[in-house]
């Protein structure tokens, strides 16, 4: 059946498919892509990846050239032809079983080391972020800098962060394919995976996503990781301290003790570029951040560094429609003033989320409020963060996020969980007043 | 010259009509009619209550097969809506109830009893024997894997389908975070489910050690007999892990244990090692028996015995062995430290030598043959293409610093469906075009199976080789959906198309296997001229299998055997007549193994639901059971 003509027109075929596959490889924008990693732990994956791949290539086209010619050398030709009767051949089967084992070694050796470098203890100076997974969003610590955040965090460029992963339910798994790989968050267990990012890389975002199924929203429990000049970062740092921009009483945001927040560009060397062995983990960096220039903050400060949203690449911003079922007037201008008090009051935000500097709002269920006017998505990278997607958000969570724990707060609106329609709750202009002041925090 | 070489060349099948396969005997022509279809005469009873291997074997293909339709229609809504970004076709809850039950369909209502359909039907066969060694038991695992089937696959329906992933991994599954009866079912149908396959692994293990014709030593074995034997026990062996991992599990959500409660310092790798000390062993359970069936499949097509047929036996019973000692790599990201991830990640690489071997084995058994391409040698040759591609990806992900980047993306998706649709589906393909004139008596149609080969191939491809690009550039898996502009459009495009592709081709497989067993061209005994002790038997074979138990003198008895097997196939092609005629004494048909698998899996439903019906159920199967028991196997010998 396999005669020879049909394999003469399947291989040009077979070929077009492959070339257009490579094609479409080459032509694209791959945002979440493993084949150029930016830090050091990325190129000692990368750096083994290749050797498989090759080898892998090279085993792929010897069995299917193999297959492919005997199909056709060995085609039956005439009924009456009676083919050698083999029974096996010794030093041929000795010889295909040596081969592939020397090539394990090949893969083996490297791959051995690589585990060991890599699952060393992270070093002494470097920064770490303690990250809980939560069904289903991030949340995220600076301990070193008294910095809460969720969903969205900022690291410097060429200095290594020690991720110190736990989880408040089920098990996560953490995952930035362009910078590392992945390490899965499990109950009583801390885990570690640590990297240095690239010293030379763009200021931009990258994607991070769960990867170990965690119930039913799995699929939107995303997060971004934005890499930033160190002097960035520092100017990022102060300004997370600080509490929401919109409170009028603003305090000192250094808290006692906390460690001093500006960080000035590292010595460190540079991480292996190509060329040398990808082996090798980038030298830990264990210059001391210098002292910080300005001890206290200034109103300068406070206004500092945030990736602006025109640098934000738009594989970054969520295009998750809008269900259609929560309708809501965008034409609402809301008031921020009165938004903060219905935050404390019949809008009971504060009972899950806190805000840092209103005193009211401490909750611990919910993500950290604080800024989250500045950050690029909502619900966990389901939804771009803007005023129309956050009054819906508040109208209905549990419609625009199934499975959501948020309460649905809008009057009048039909809860999926609960299967009832909520007879109480927060009209349209308190929802809008409520956006006015999240989006004030800044 | 004591030996008559029948040899291969004889029999050239379909195209040259009958052929008996042994010189000097007249083709044996069954008439058309239902007259050559005689093990599957009589009414809905004869199929309650049969203890034959065959008609069993054939329950468990057509049940096999109607889950595997299931199976695939979950599957192809899941590809509906991954189609597109941001597609909504089901909700997420339902989305996630549809992957979880896909899996577990596929895993244990459709692959192994697929395979468990060839154990019964050819064990017996291959060996010379008249039936497996408890006839009873063999039916009350087919009787538990149907209700145990309905139980964990009927809730989805109702939108109560198990959601925790075909793995369950605790704390997800735990009441705590699954309060539901959803993964109540799968907890208990996992269960029910394994009581079938032990009772069958047990069943088979004893069959082949103990009813082996006279003559056929373990090294005359046929290859498919031994890879279902290195298959029973990986089952009997395996299958208790699961049960205790998922009793504690069961006595957690329904008795209020912490075995795998955190805030209780329960440890969720506990569960994740039971789990995948099974699940590991279990992907040789759904490989193995399809690495047998082409096995068989390649010499007869090309005419010439297996290549290395030892070094094939040390590699499977190798392959087995190795099985149990490379469970942890399905959790490198789970930071077990360096030791165990080193430990792990070499003995995962040796695996792949005696898997390479195989494949170099059955390109020799093909090489300087003669290689005839009905449709189930192409489903042989097209198994050995894609199996490649499964075990290189393997390999790839042996490396744990590779599998970091590898593990819960789409790249993984697709190394196991090359695994196990390229391997164990085209493999069981292959089995069943090559078998069924066996089951059935009658061809199947030749142009319809080369059509749903070529459709299943391309749509095989064109679904789970762009999975490697959406995989390596960043798509988890288990997420029913995606977001636009990831660079992941296209390639889900391609494996939606391809999914619908193969769904075609599986209706075509349907339309051709109805028509075939209506109005396919008789048989006869060995239409491909193969050379094993199953084609020295009538097609369908008579209820006794052998007239004249064979006496065994070489592998393929009706290529290499001497007059003995000559003689013994002769006698049993031409036999018509019944068990009584000969004075071959057969087990009494009997329905007490279904009413005791009916009211073990109703002792589930019981405990789900209700303590009287669990209570009622428990005293319905001990009767059963007594009455089963006390009542004997077969008439008295004279």
């Amino acid at each position: 059946m396999i005669g020879s003509p049909r394999l003469r027109r399947l291989i040009p075929l077979g070929t077009v498919a492959v070339l257009a596959l490579a094609l479409a490889a080459c032509a694209r924008d791959y945002p979440n892509t493993t084949f150029v990693p930016h830090s050091d732990l990325g190129r000692a994956i990368d750096f083994l990846w290749k050797r498989l791949l090759l080898f892998g290539t090279a085993v792929f086209i010897l069995v299917e050239a193999a297959l492919i010619f005997i199909i056709w050398r060995y085609r039956r030709r005439n009924d009456d032809i009676m083919p050698p009767q083999t029974h096996g051949n010794v030093p041929l089967e000795i010889t295909w079983t040596l081969i592939p084992a020397v090539i394990l070694a090949f893969i083996a050796v490297p791959t051995v080391r690589t585990i060991f470098v890599t699952q060393a203890k992270a070093p002494a100076g470097a920064m770490v972020i303690e990250v809980y997974g939560h069904q289903w969003w991030w949340e995220f610590r600076y301990p070193q800098y008294n910095v809460v955040t969720a969903n969205e965090i900022y690291i410097p460029k060429g200095r290594t962060v020690d991720f110190v992963l736990q989880t408040k339910d089920v098990l996560h798994s953490f995952w930035i394919p362009q910078l590392a790989g992945k390490r899965d968050l499990i109950a009583n267990h801390i885990n570690h995976i640590w990297f240095t990012p690239d010293a030379k890389m763009a200021t931009t975002v990258w994607n991070g996503f769960c990867t170990e199924y965690c119930g039913t929203e799995h699929a939107q429990m995303h997060f971004r990781v934005v890499t930033v000049e160190p002097a960035q970062f520092g100017s990022w740092v102060t300004h997370q301290q600080a509490p929401g921009f919109f409170n009028a009483s603003v305090t000192p945001a250094n808290p006692p003790g906390a460690t001093p927040a500006i960080v000035a560009p590292t010595n460190a060397p540079i991480p292996e570029q190509a060329g040398v062995s990808a082996i090798r983990m980038a030298q830990p960096n264990v210059t001391p951040p210098p002292p910080p220039a300005t001890p206290t903050v200034t109103q300068a400060q406070l206004a500092s560094f945030i990736l602006p949203r025109t640098s934000v690449p738009a594989y970054a911003i969520p295009h998750t429609p809008l269900p259609s079922e929560i309708s809501f007037n965008d034409r609402l201008v809301g008031d921020a003033t009165n938004g903060e008090k219905l935050f404390v009051g019949a809008g009971t935000c504060n009972a899950c989320h806190a805000v840092a500097g209103n005193a009211l709002a401490a909750g611990v269920i919910g993500p950290n409020l604080t800024h989250v006017g500045s950050r690029i998505a909502i619900g966990a990278g389901m939804y771009v963060n803007d005023a129309p997607h956050l009054a819906r958000w508040i109208k209905n969570a549990r419609i625009m996020k199934p499975g959501n724990i948020m309460p649905t707060l809008g009057k009048g609106q039909y809860d999926p969980q609960a299967k009832t329609v909520t007879s109480t709750g927060l009209s349209d202009p308190q929802i809008a007043d409520i956006v006015a002041y999240l989006q004030a925090l800044r | 010259m004591a030996t008559t070489v029948i040899g291969p060349n004889v029999g050239t099948g379909v195209d040259t009509g009958i052929e008996t396969g042994v010189p000097g005997l007249k083709p044996f022509t069954p008439s058309p009619a239902p007259a050559t279809v005689h093990s599957y005469k009589g009414g809905i009873w004869s199929w309650l209550a049969t203890t034959d291997h065959k008609k069993i074997g054939t329950l468990y293909l057509f049940t096999a097969l109607f889950f595997f339709l299931v199976g695939g229609l979950e599957a192809e809504i899941l590809r509906m809506q991954l189609g597109a970004p941001n597609r909504h076709v089901v909700s997420p809850e339902m989305y996630n109830q549809l992957f979880t039950m896909h899996g577990t369909t596929m895993i244990f209502l459709a692959i192994m009893p697929l395979s468990a359909a060839f154990f019964n039907f050819l064990i017996p066969l291959q060996i010379g024997a008249r039936d497996v060694a408890f006839p009873r038991l063999n039916a009350f695992s087919y009787w538990v894997y149907l209700f145990g089937g309905l139980f964990i696959s009927i809730p989805i329906l109702f939108g109560h389908g198990p959601d925790g992933g075909w793995f369950g991994y605790v704390p997800l599954t735990t009441r705590a975070y699954s309060p539901g009866i959803n993964i109540d079912f799968w907890v208990l149908g996992l269960q029910i489910l394994g009581i079938s396959s032990l009772a069958a692994g047990f069943n088979f293990i004893t069959t082949i050690i103990n009813l082996r014709a006279p003559g056929m030593s373990l090294m005359r074995m046929p290859i498919f007999t031994w890879m279902s034997f290195v298959t029973q026990f990986l089952i009997v062996l395996s299958f208790p892990i699961i049960t205790i991992g998922i009793f504690f599990l069961l006595m957690d959500r329904f008795f209020g244990t912490q075995f795998y409660e955190p805030a209780a310092g329960g440890d969720p790798l506990l569960y994740q090692h039971l789990f995948w000390l099974f699940g590991h062993p279990e992907v040789y359970i759904l490989v193995l028996p399809a690495f047998g069936l082409v096995s068989e499949v390649l010499p007869t097509f090309s005419k010439k015995p297996l290549f290395g047929y030892p070094v094939m036996v040390y590699s499977g019973i190798l392959i087995g062995f190795l099985g149990f000692g490379v469970w942890a790599h399905h959790m490198f990201a789970v930071g077990m430290g360096p030791v165990a991830d080193s430990v792990f990640g070499v003995t995962t690489m040796l695996i792949a030598i005696p898997t390479g071997v195989k494949i170099f084995n059955w390109l020799g058994t093909m090489a300087q043959g003669q290689v005839r391409f009905t449709t189930a040698c192409l489903f042989a040759a097209g198994f050995v293409a894609l199996f490649t591609i499964g075990g290189i990806s393997g390999v790839m992900h042996s490396s744990p610093p590779a599998d970091l980047q590898q593990t819960d993306s789409y790249f993984i998706v697709a190394h196991f469906h090359y695994v196990l649709f390229g391997g164990s589906i085209m493999g069981i393909f292959a089995g069943i075009y090559y078998y069924f004139p066996k089951l059935f008596g009658r061809m199947m149609d030749e142009k319809l199976g080369k059509t749903h080969f070529w459709l299943n191939f391309v749509g095989m491809n064109l679904t789970f080789f762009p999975m490697h690009f959406s995989g390596m550039y960043g798509m988890p898996r288990r997420v029913y959906t995606y977001d636009s502009g990831q660079g992941w459009d296209v390639f889900n495009r391609m494996s939606t198309w391809g999914a619908y592709l193969i769904g075609v081709a599986t209706l075509v497989f349907v339309f051709n296997f109805f028509k075939s067993r209506r109005m396919g061209k008789p048989a006869g005994p060995n239409p491909w001229g193969a050379g094993t002790l199953e084609w020295t038997i009538p097609s369908p074979p008579p209820p006794y299998n052998f007239a004249v138990l064979p006496t065994v003198t070489s592998r393929y008895p009706l290529w290499e055997g001497k007059e003995a097997d000559v003689e013994s196939a002769r006698i049993n092609q031409q036999s018509g007549k019944t068990a009584e005629q000969l004075g071959i004494v057969l087990p009494y048909d009997t329905i007490k193994p279904m009413f005791a698998a009916f009211f073990l899996v109703l002792m589930f439903v019981g405990l789900m639901t209700n303590r009287w019906l669990l209570a009622g159920a428990a005293g319905a199967m001990t009767i059963s059971l007594y009455a089963w028991l006390t009542s004997p196997l077969e008439p008295e010998h004279h």
